[in-house]
């Protein structure tokens, strides 16, 4: 990885524990300012831990992480965070545009109503999405990808740098990863950091140019083709199968 | 019978005013509490939650009277005891949350009815638990005008808040909402409400006033906003219908204000040209 002064998230020996169990251990490393970084490990291994922490979410047992030059929670505006699909309720009753102004509501408060400027914002996230022709639809009725693209859409409106993926491509079919990927690869090339939780080894070779391969502990992390060799991937996942992940006690 | 007999004249008394306005103030509450049970999917913890107010409201009958300041303590208290305990329940054992609360109400529920059977007074148990809108007070309606009123506000000042806890809770909290503060304001404006509820709708049957309203609503909204404004409609039709049918066919009001309300269930279930059966059926079967 890039020297730290080019990183803009940092890990120094973090550790992380829920009650006897370690979920991450003594985690150091940097994400570089601008790149896509997938999050790899077994079940188990951290990878949503991770990405809570960087939220400011996770109470760390020991060690720090700093975005940019802040402590996560005073962070907060620069981050996008985007959820599970299955955490969704696709029959809620919201249209596509609905959706996107949520990501305006964090700046809004309790009393000021969306304003031009927001609208605007609102528009081009749509727009460079290509879902401005949907805005008015219920979101159950849209393909996989497109109801990703409507909550990519909704971090793009919050107007951070820094965007959280959980697992984006779990649940889409191939046309839906393919979309996907074609949006981050893009994203990346607009100096926007991606940060994304990801199972499939052969997405992250395809779609993220730097990888961490977790397995509580750190195995490896850089550019994709240097962390994810054969060597590697054998060591973060020779519990897969085996031993249940909640074994992993200390 | 004339369509003044059946529509107006039942108002001529001063009692069937009152009951209307205390039904129709808390069906505009009941309905927009109604939306969020549905879609944060509380409809069966609502259900218990109302069972349980029971005893808090027996306890403060017998130490207080009939001070409806004492009886609105007395269910807030049980109600917000049994969320509690079960929330202790679920964190700390290994028991689920839906078991944890379903234990916890029906102890309630059966203290409460102890309590009542013992009350020395010629109190009617019937009435606690089914509705009687004979009994709504002026003091029971000043009750329903405040917490109708106090719920309207908070749903127009934390709509957003609202919106995005009950839609997506994570994002909520990623964006810095504070969502255990929601889930605990949306737990209060609810056992208020259910006490308000409980002259004329009766402990048991209270929450079919939030309930068929937000159900039938969500049938045919695929707008939030619009889905509130549906529900809340329903609900002060549904109370309109069911004090004249309760007037007329000599019923308890809750009952009749619940069928009144589950026929616009039924017709919503089967008539809505999206989310409805004959749609389904037509389409083929499943959505």
């Amino acid at each position: 990885m890039p020297p730290p002064d080019q990183n803009i998230i940092t890990f120094r020996g973090v550790t992380v524990r829920y009650g006897r169990l370690t979920a991450l251990r003594d985690i150091t490393l940097g994400i570089p300012c601008g790149s896509s970084t997938a999050v790899l490990g077994r079940n188990g291994a951290g990878k949503s831990t991770l990405l809570r922490a960087v939220l400011g979410w996770q109470r760390l047992h020991a060690g720090e992480i700093r975005v940019g030059d802040a402590h996560p929670h005073h962070a907060r505006p620069r981050m996008a965070y985007v959820p599970q699909r299955h955490s969704i309720d696709w029959d809620f009753p919201i249209t596509v545009r609905g959706v996107v102004e949520q990501g305006r509501y964090p700046s809004l408060g309790l009393f000021r109503g969306m304003g031009r400027a927001d609208h605007e914002r609102v528009d081009r996230a749509m727009e460079e999405l290509g879902i401005s022709g949907l805005a008015g639809r219920q979101i159950r009725r849209l393909s996989g990808g497109q109801q990703q693209r409507v909550f990519l859409a909704r971090a793009l409106a919050q107007g951070g740098d820094i965007f959280l993926l959980d697992e984006p491509f779990a649940g889409l079919d191939l046309a839906g990863s393919e979309e996907l990927a074609h949006i981050l690869r893009g994203w990346e090339e607009q100096g926007r950091t991606v940060m994304a939780a990801v199972h499939d080894v052969a997405i992250a070779r395809r779609c993220f140019a730097h990888a961490i391969l977790l397995d509580t502990g750190l195995v490896a992390a850089g550019p994709t083709a240097e962390v994810l060799t054969a060597a590697n991937i054998d060591l973060a996942y020779r519990q897969a199968g085996g031993v249940p992940a909640e074994a992993t006690l200390r | 019978m004339s369509l003044h007999d059946l529509l107006v004249a039942p108002f001529g008394y001063e009692f069937m005013r009152r009951g209307l306005l205390a039904a129709m103030l808390l069906g505009v509450s009941g309905g927009l509490l109604g939306c969020v049970l549905v879609l944060r999917r509380l409809a069966l913890m609502g259900d218990a939650l109302s069972h349980s107010l029971l005893p808090g409201v027996a306890a403060a009958w017998l130490l207080f009277g009939t001070s409806t300041v004492a009886l609105f303590l007395g269910g807030l208290i049980a109600g917000l005891l049994t969320a509690l305990g079960s929330a202790l329940l679920s964190r700390l054992t290994r028991v689920k949350e839906d078991a944890a609360f379903g234990s916890l109400f029906i102890v309630f529920f059966a203290a409460g009815v102890a309590l009542i059977s013992k009350l020395p007074t010629r109190l009617n148990l019937s009435d606690f638990l089914f509705g009687n809108v004979l009994g709504v007070g002026a003091a029971d309606l000043r009750l329903a005008m405040a917490v109708s009123g106090c719920t309207v506000a908070v749903f127009l000042v934390f709509h957003r808040s609202i919106l995005l806890e009950t839609f997506d809770p994570v994002f909520h909290r990623a964006t810095g909402g504070r969502g255990g503060l929601v889930h605990f304001g949306f737990l209060t404006l609810t056992v208020l409400n259910l006490v308000a509820a409980m002259q004329t709708m009766g402990i048991v049957l209270a929450l079919g006033l939030f309930l068929l309203p937000a159900v039938s609503a969500y049938l045919w909204c695929d707008r939030l906003a619009s889905m509130l404004l549906l529900s809340v409609g329903v609900a002060a039709a549904g109370s309109f219908a069911g004090i004249l049918l309760s007037y007329h066919a000599g019923l308890a009001s809750g009952a009749a204000i619940v069928l009144c309300l589950g026929a616009a269930l039924l017709g919503s279930a089967l008539l809505s040209p999206r989310h409805g059966i004959i749609a389904a059926l037509r389409r083929g079967g499943a959505r």
